[in-house]
C-alpha cells in the first residue's frame, strides 16, 4: 500500500475494485449455492465499514450510558454481529420488508433511524423513534417491524408481510430474523410449513450467535444445523463475520425468493461480545478466551479492514478518519439524548386502539383517568 | 397513587397488581386528592416497605431466608419427600435466573432437574404429560409475562384432563412455577401479572404468596395438591423480602384468605406484593383519616376464599 498524506490525497492511488474469496456455504436441498468470489467497490467498502463502525460505537456508547444508569431497563448489544445487519442490508431493496426479535439496535439504524434518535429511545425520551414509549426492544420505522420481546413470536408475522408481499405483486420479499434459542419454538415450524405451503416470498435468517441468553447450542438443540431445521425448504449456512459473504448469500436467498420459488431458511454464524443483555456478564457460560478469540480472527470490522487496506482499496489513515467521524457522530446524538426531554405524563394512555373520540383509560387508581388519544 | 400522594406520603406508587377498595367518601378535600393525576415523573425507590411476620413457633427451627431461598427450600423438602418430584424449566439447571434452584442439581442429580429448550408450551404439555404418567412435575415458566404459549395447554388441556376422562386420568400433580409481578424496570414483558386470565378456568388452582413464609408454606401445599396449580413468585421480593422460615416442611392451606388486620369501617384486599402496599395505607388511613381498615391477603385466587371475605364485608354493614 502506498503512503498517502491526510492533506493531499490522490485518490488514483487507490483501486476502484478487488475480488475476494469468500467461504462457501452449506446447501441444504439446493443444487447450486452462492459463489465463493465477489467482487467489492472502494465505495462500497467505505460504506460497509462505516456503518459497522457506526453500529459498533453505538453499542459501546449504549454499554457506557447503561453503567451509567442514563439507560434502564434491558439493553441487547449488537456488537460483534454488525456484519450480518450490513450484509443483509446492502443486499435487499429499501422496500423490502425485515422483522427482527430483540437485539435490534443495529437493524433499526441500518434501515434508516438516526443515531439520535435509536439512542433517545433507548434513554426514554421523546425524540425516540417509538416516542419514548418502547425502549431497546421496540424499535421501529418504515418496512422495519421492529422490535419484538417475545422470542419466536416475530417468526409468523413475518409469514404474514411476505403474504402481503406476494398478495400486492411488487416483487418484494421479507427477511424474518431469529435466533439460535428462538429455533426450538414451536411457532417457528408452524410458520415453516406455511410459508412453504403457500410458497411466500420469506427469507427466514437464523442469527446463530451459539448462544441462546447463557445455554449453548449443543445443550438446546437436537440438531444445531440451523439451516437443515427447515426440513423441506431449503437452506444455506453463512459465515455471519464476512459481511460480503452475508451479502452474496442474501441476493441469492432474495432472487430465489423473488422468482416465485417460495421461502428459503439462511443460516448466519455470528458471535456477540457483550453477554445476552446488561445484566448478563457473558463469562458465566463461556470463557473469556473465546470471546478473545472471536475477537482477533474474526471480527467483522477487522475483517473488513484488512481487505480493504491489503487490496489497496483504502489506507489505515483514511479509515482513521472514518472513525473519528463516527466517533463524533455518536457523542452528538448521545447528547441529544440525555439531554432531550422525556415524554409527558400524558402519553401514558395513548395509542392503545385506534379511536375517535377520545377515551378515558384508568390510572393507578380508579379514579384517575389519562386520555387516549390516537 | 394519588390517594397516598394526597395523604402526605412520598414514596408510594401503585404497582399492577389489583386492589378493591369499598370506601364511603367523605365530603372534605379527599375527593379532588384522590382524582388528581400525580404529576410528577421523578423515579421512587421500591414503592413500599416489605413487613415480615413473626417468625412461626410451631413448625421447629427457623431460619432467616429471602423469597428466593424459601422456594429453592420448599423445592429441597419436596425433591426429598418425593422421590418421583423433578423440576424442570429454562436455566433451572445451574439455579435460575433468580437463584430459586440452586444445589439442587448437584444435591439430587440432573434426571431429576433438569434445563428444557426455548419452548414454553412444551415445556407445560411437556409437564401435563409427566404428572399424568404419575410423577410430580414442577415447571418453571421463566417469567409469568411468557406463559402465553402455553396457555392452551394449562386451560385446555391440564385443567379439564380430570373431568373429560371421568376422573380415570388426571395431571393434579402439576405445579408450574412463575415469576411475577412489576419490578420497576421490567417494562412489558418483564413485569406482567396473568392471574386473572387464569382466574376463570375452573380445574386449576392460582396462588400468589406475599412472602418467604407463606410462600414456603404454599408452594409445598401446591405442590402435594391433586389438581394442577400455578404457583406466582412475586419477583420484586425474591430479594427483599426477608424472613424467619422454618427450615423443615409445612405447608399452608390452599384455598383460606388470611385477615391481617381487623377493622370496622373499610375491607381491603390485596395478594402478592400489593399486601405490603396496603398495610401501609391501612395504618395511614387510621392515622390521617380515622378510618379502622381490614386486610386481607386472599392468598389463592382461584378458587377464592368466598367465605371469609364476603363474611367480613358483610360485618361491616351491619
Amino acid at each position: 500500500a502506498s503512503r498517502v498524506m491526510v492533506a493531499s490525497r490522490n485518490y488514483a492511488d487507490f483501486a476502484s475494485e478487488a475480488t475476494f474469496e469468500i467461504k462457501k456455504c452449506d446447501l441444504h436441498r439446493l443444487e447450486e449455492g452462492p459463489g465463493t468470489t465477489t467482487v467489492m467497490t472502494r465505495e462500497e467498502g467505505l460504506h460497509y465499514y462505516k456503518k459497522m463502525q457506526t453500529i459498533r460505537r453505538m453499542e459501546l456508547k449504549s454499554d457506557q450510558l447503561y453503567k451509567q444508569k442514563i439507560i434502564r431497563g434491558f439493553c441487547h448489544l449488537y456488537d460483534g454481529q454488525e456484519a450480518c445487519c450490513v450484509g443483509l442490508e446492502v443486499a435487499i431493496k429499501p422496500t423490502d420488508h425485515v422483522i427482527t426479535a430483540y437485539r435490534v439496535h443495529g437493524f433499526t439504524y441500518i434501515r434508516g433511524v438516526p443515531i439520535r434518535e435509536i439512542l433517545a429511545e433507548l434513554t426514554g425520551r421523546k425524540g425516540g423513534c417509538a416516542k419514548g414509549k418502547g425502549g431497546s426492544m421496540h424499535m421501529y420505522t418504515k418496512n422495519f417491524y421492529g422490535g419484538n420481546g417475545i422470542v419466536g413470536a416475530q417468526v409468523p408475522l413475518g409469514a404474514g408481510i411476505a403474504l402481503a408481499c406476494k398478495y400486492f405483486n411488487k416483487n418484494e420479499v421479507c427477511l424474518t430474523l431469529y435466533g439460535d434459542g428462538a429455533a426450538n419454538q414451536g411457532q417457528i415450524f408452524e410458520t415453516f410449513n406455511m410459508a412453504a405451503l403457500w410458497k411466500l416470498p420469506c427469507v427466514f435468517i437464523c442469527e446463530n450467535n451459539r448462544y441462546g441468553m447463557g445455554t449453548s447450542v449443543e445443550r438446546a438443540a437436537a440438531s444445531t444445523d440451523y439451516y437443515k431445521r427447515g426440513d423441506f425448504i431449503p437452506g444455506l449456512r453463512v459465515d455471519g463475520m464476512d459481511v460480503l459473504c452475508v451479502r452474496e448469500a442474501t441476493k441469492f436467498a432474495t432472487e430465489y425468493c423473488r422468482s416465485g420459488k417460495g421461502p428459503i431458511v439462511m443460516e448466519l454464524q455470528t458471535y456477540r461480545y457483550h453477554g445476552h443483555s446488561m445484566s448478563d456478564p457473558g463469562i458465566s457460560y463461556r470463557t473469556r478466551e473465546e470471546i478473545q478469540e472471536v475477537r482477533s480472527k474474526s471480527d467483522p470490522i477487522t475483517l473488513l479492514k484488512d481487505r480493504m487496506v491489503n487490496s489497496n482499496l483504502a489506507s489505515i489513515e483514511e479509515l482513521k478518519e472514518i472513525d473519528v467521524a463516527v466517533r463524533k457522530e455518536i457523542e452528538e446524538a448521545a447528547q441529544f439524548a440525555t439531554t432531550d426531554p422525556e415524554p409527558p405524563v400524558e402519553d401514558l394512555g395513548n395509542h392503545i386502539f385506534f379511536n375517535e373520540p377520545p377515551f378515558e383509560v384508568r390510572g393507578p387508581n380508579q379514579w384517575i383517568r389519562y386520555k387516549s388519544v390516537s | 397513587m394519588a390517594m397516598a400522594a394526597g395523604l402526605g406520603l412520598r414514596g408510594v406508587r401503585a404497582s399492577g397488581a389489583a386492589v378493591s377498595v369499598a370506601v364511603r367518601t367523605r365530603g372534605d378535600g379527599l375527593w379532588s386528592r384522590l382524582t388528581t393525576a400525580p404529576t410528577v415523573t421523578r423515579r421512587f425507590a421500591a414503592h413500599f416497605a416489605f413487613q415480615p411476620d413473626p417468625a412461626p413457633s410451631a413448625y421447629g427451627q427457623t431460619q432467616k431466608m429471602n423469597l428466593f431461598q424459601s422456594i429453592t427450600s420448599a423445592l429441597d423438602n419436596a425433591l426429598a419427600k418425593d422421590p418421583t418430584a423433578v423440576i424442570f424449566g429454562e436455566d433451572v439447571a445451574f439455579g435460575g435466573v433468580f437463584r430459586c434452584t440452586v444445589g439442587l442439581r448437584d444435591k439430587y442429580g440432573k434426571d431429576r432437574v433438569f434445563n428444557t429448550p426455548l419452548c414454553e408450551q412444551g415445556i407445560v404439555g411437556f409437564g401435563i404429560g409427566v404428572a399424568v404418567a404419575g410423577s410430580t412435575a414442577i415447571a418453571e415458566i421463566q417469567f409469568a409475562d411468557y406463559i402465553f404459549p402455553a396457555f392452551d395447554q394449562i386451560v385446555n388441556e391440564a385443567a379439564k384432563y380430570r373431568y373429560r376422562s371421568g376422573d380415570l386420568f388426571n395431571c393434579g400433580s402439576l405445579t408450574i412455577r412463575a415469576p411475577w409481578g412489576c419490578v420497576g424496570h421490567g417494562a412489558l414483558y418483564h413485569s406482567q401479572s396473568p392471574e386473572a386470565f387464569f382466574a376463570h378456568c375452573p380445574g386449576i388452582k392460582v396462588v400468589i404468596p406475599r412472602s418467604p413464609l407463606q410462600a414456603k408454606g404454599l408452594l409445598l401445599s401446591c405442590i402435594e395438591d391433586k389438581n394442577p396449580c400455578i404457583f406466582f413468585e412475586p419477583k420484586i421480593l425474591y430479594r427483599a423480602a426477608v424472613e424467619q422460615v422454618p427450615v423443615e416442611p409445612y405447608n399452608i392451606p390452599l384455598s383460606q384468605a388470611e385477615v391481617l388486620q381487623t377493622g370496622s369501617d373499610v375491607t381491603l384486599v390485596a395478594w402478592g406484593t400489593q399486601v405490603h402496599v396496603i398495610k401501609e395505607v391501612a395504618a395511614l388511613a387510621q392515622e390521617k383519616l380515622g378510618v379502622s381498615c381490614e386486610v386481607i391477603d386472599l392468598r389463592t385466587i382461584l378458587p377464592w376464599d368466598t367465605e371469609t371475605v364476603c363474611k367480613l364485608v358483610l360485618m361491616e354493614f351491619s
